[in-house]
């Protein structure tokens, strides 16, 4: 098999899923917090795929598939929801919007 | 047999369950007549009984019959069961007899009460139960009616339930029987453990002789005796009975309940032979209730009360007879007692029901003046309980000292004890005589009294009494021990004496007793008739009863009271309440605690997430 071995993928993936995490700890902006939950599950994507590739079989590809569509139909909603909070003139911070707490 | 058997036990039965059903559809006074049929169609099956086994030879007079098997646990097999012997036969005639007069005259005296229909149902239900107590096969069955007529007993006696005192008499007379009943069934245990059956003849056949199983299954059964004929220590119930209407106390606190106990005793002899210490126990029980209610019975100003306690007296008398040995002579004085003490009753029945309710003998004072017959048959009650020949309470009570005499120191003792009670017996009850029915009426009896028609009660009322008046005068003539004795020969199968006092005993008791009957009825006239002597002043034990109620009260009800205080406080306020606020509590406080959590911050959310993950991945890591 082509390519670097599989720690090189795990270890990238264990950063990109990190900085996902802290980013969506960390930051206060809705819009960020959502690209770092794609970053997330894009390193989950990465790890399947590897996987995939050093088993020589199609699952990982397609469960990576499946979190793609999955991925986009949340990013649709998620930015639909930032746009019109946006549209609104409310000030985009998490630890603001706190009127659903309950 | 077994037919005329089964109709006196089933008519009363069928009467309560009439009434009960027919409520209001019927008026008042057909259920008074209704009973009073029951009554008198079960005392006509049980002259029929009687007369059938007159025809029969002495040693096949006994006869059982079963309809069902009742209860059935493993081995055990017990049938409802009756049994027609020489003994059951006379009690269903003294219960169903008496009984029927009694009801009788409740027509008269419950007239125009609210709820007549309840009481002949009671009633009716009363002379069933004892019926059903006195005809049992076995012992199971016998206590089966022995506690049925604890709660006939207890609804008569709250009969008027709105009165507190009624409620509360009511409960005492429950709770002591209950304390027997208890007693008598520990006894059945042993009996079914040692012999394994309850029909009288197996029972008496197989039951241990002598040491403590004999003893405890005799005291058992004694002390189911002492609570339901009111004997010491178990007798304080009886007097606060008198709350019940005044036939009740004739039929159930005088003629027949009560002295189930001295059958109970008579019909189990053979158990109390076995455990002879018992036996004289229950002599000297029934020595020492006789003294007791005599002396107290002096002070009484209640009528009712006063006959009440003459009623433990005389029934200390039977248990003298009973626990002496002398079973038929006990049998006998029960037959007679029922007699001239439901006479009595009903008498005071008749000036009370007169006096609009009134039982204070000084507010009744003089009474006789305006009431002659109640007065001519008060006397004859009164003779016949002091046994004043030829009346019939002196054939049956001294036939029951005689033979106190053939019993050794034991029996001296008694005898003693037995002579100062007719005695006070003598006192007390000429004491009511000359103040209720001589002299001059009181001012109160005047105005109050309330003549029926010119007579002094319904007709329905007086024909009872009158019954009964001749009864009580002449039924003692049925047996005079020195001479004749019909009595003692009819019952020798079942409950043979084993006490034979001799003639010239017999000749002894008599003279004394009646010696000491008038001289107590002498006492009595100079100084309530002649006023020759001052009475004396009142003793103060006597009037507080010998302060029994006092001491239950000490022994019984305030411990018990000290310890539920002392559990509330100590134990169910700190422990039950405070476990439940502390739970209530810390639920509360819990919910705020974790509700504190969800802030609404998304990065909160988030790093718990995070660090839950963490936790996971290093517990798996470290658990591989």
């Amino acid at each position: 098999m082509r390519g670097p071995d599989i720690q090189w993928y795990v270890v990238l993936s264990a950063i990109l899923f990190a900085t996902g995490a802290l980013g969506v700890m960390l930051r206060r902006s809705p819009l960020i917090i959502l690209l770092s939950v794609e970053i997330m599950l894009n390193a989950a994507n990465l790890l399947l795929i590897a996987f995939s590739r050093l088993h020589g079989r199609e699952d990982g590809q397609v469960f990576a598939i499946s979190v793609m569509a999955v991925a986009a139909s949340e990013v649709v909603v998620g930015l639909g929801l930032i746009v019109a909070l946006g549209r609104r003139n409310v000030e985009l911070d998490v630890d603001k919007l706190r009127t659903l707490r309950g | 047999m077994n037919a005329a058997a089964w109709t006196c036990l089933v008519l009363p039965l069928a009467s309560a369950v009439a009434i009960t059903l027919c409520g209001t559809r019927i008026s008042r006074r057909l259920a008074g007549y209704v009973a009073t049929t029951a009554a008198l169609g079960a005392f006509a099956a049980a002259v029929t009984a009687f007369v059938i086994m007159l025809g029969e030879s002495p040693d096949e007079r006994a006869h059982t019959t079963t309809s069902w098997t009742w209860l059935s646990a493993g081995q055990y097999r017990f049938g409802f069961t009756l049994l027609t012997d020489q003994l059951s036969v006379m009690m269903m005639l003294v219960v169903a007899g008496v009984g029927s007069l009694i009801v009788a005259y409740s027509v008269g005296y419950m007239d125009g009460d609210d709820e007549e229909r309840r009481y002949f149902a009671y009633i009716s239900l009363f002379v069933f139960s004892m019926l059903l107590l006195v005809q049992s096969g076995n012992l199971l069955l016998l206590l089966a009616g022995w506690g049925m007529v604890g709660l006939s007993s207890y609804l008569l006696i709250g009969y008027n339930q709105e009165r507190p005192s009624a409620i509360a008499a009511a409960k005492k007379a429950f709770v002591m029987n209950a304390f027997g009943d208890a007693t008598m069934a520990l006894s059945l245990f042993l009996l079914v453990q040692h012999t394994g059956r309850l029909d009288y003849a197996g029972v008496f056949a197989a039951s241990p002789h002598g040491g403590a199983i004999a003893n405890l299954i005799a005291l058992g059964l004694l002390g189911g005796a002492l609570a339901k004929s009111a004997q010491i220590p178990l007798h304080t119930w009886l007097p606060d009975a008198m709350e019940g209407p005044t036939p009740v106390s004739a039929l159930i606190h005088a003629a027949t309940m009560v002295t189930a106990g001295v059958y109970l005793i008579v019909r189990c002899h053979p158990l109390f032979e076995n455990a002879y210490v018992i036996e004289d126990l229950a002599a000297g029980l029934g020595a020492a209730t006789l003294l007791m209610a005599g002396l107290i019975a002096l002070v009484q100003v209640d009528i009712k009360r006063v006959i009440a306690y003459s009623t433990m007296s005389q029934i200390g008398f039977m248990f003298v007879g009973a626990g002496l040995g002398a079973y038929p002579n006990a049998m006998f004085h029960l037959m007679t007692h029922a007699f001239f003490k439901a006479l009595l009753f009903m008498t005071a029945g008749l000036a009370i029901h007169a006096i609009v309710g009134e039982q204070d003998i000084r507010k009744l004072a003089g009474i006789g003046k305006l009431m002659p017959f109640t007065k001519i048959v008060f006397l004859v009650g009164s003779l016949a309980l002091v046994g004043i020949p030829p009346f019939s309470g002196f054939f049956s009570k001294d036939s029951i000292l005689a033979s106190a005499l053939d019993h050794g120191w034991y029996g001296i003792v008694i005898f003693v004890a037995g002579l100062i009670g007719t005695f006070l017996t003598g006192i007390y009850a000429f004491r009511l005589y000359f103040i209720v029915f001589t002299g001059e009426p009181t001012a109160f009896a005047r105005e109050h009294i309330h003549l029926h028609q010119g007579k002094e009660a319904p007709f329905s009322m007086r024909w009872p009494v009158a019954v009964l008046a001749l009864l009580a005068g002449i039924g003692g003539l049925l047996q005079f021990a020195p001479l004749w004795h019909p009595l003692t020969t009819w019952l020798d199968p079942v409950a043979a004496p084993i006490v034979e006092p001799t003639t010239t005993q017999e000749w002894i008791a008599s003279t004394l007793a009646v010696v000491a009957g008038v001289a107590g009825m002498a006492v009595s006239w100079a100084i309530y008739s002649a006023h020759r002597v001052r009475a004396p002043k009142p003793v103060r034990l006597f009037e507080k009863k010998f302060y029994w109620d006092e001491l239950y009260d000490l022994i019984w009800y305030r411990p018990a009271d000290a310890i539920a205080r002392g559990l509330y406080t100590f134990f169910e306020k700190p422990l039950i309440v405070g476990s439940l606020a502390a739970v209530t509590g810390g639920a509360g406080l819990g919910s705020r605690e974790l509700g504190r959590a969800q802030n609404g911050l998304v990065r909160s959310y988030a790093l718990a997430l995070a660090s839950g993950l963490a936790i996971l991945t290093v517990v798996f890591v470290a658990v591989r």
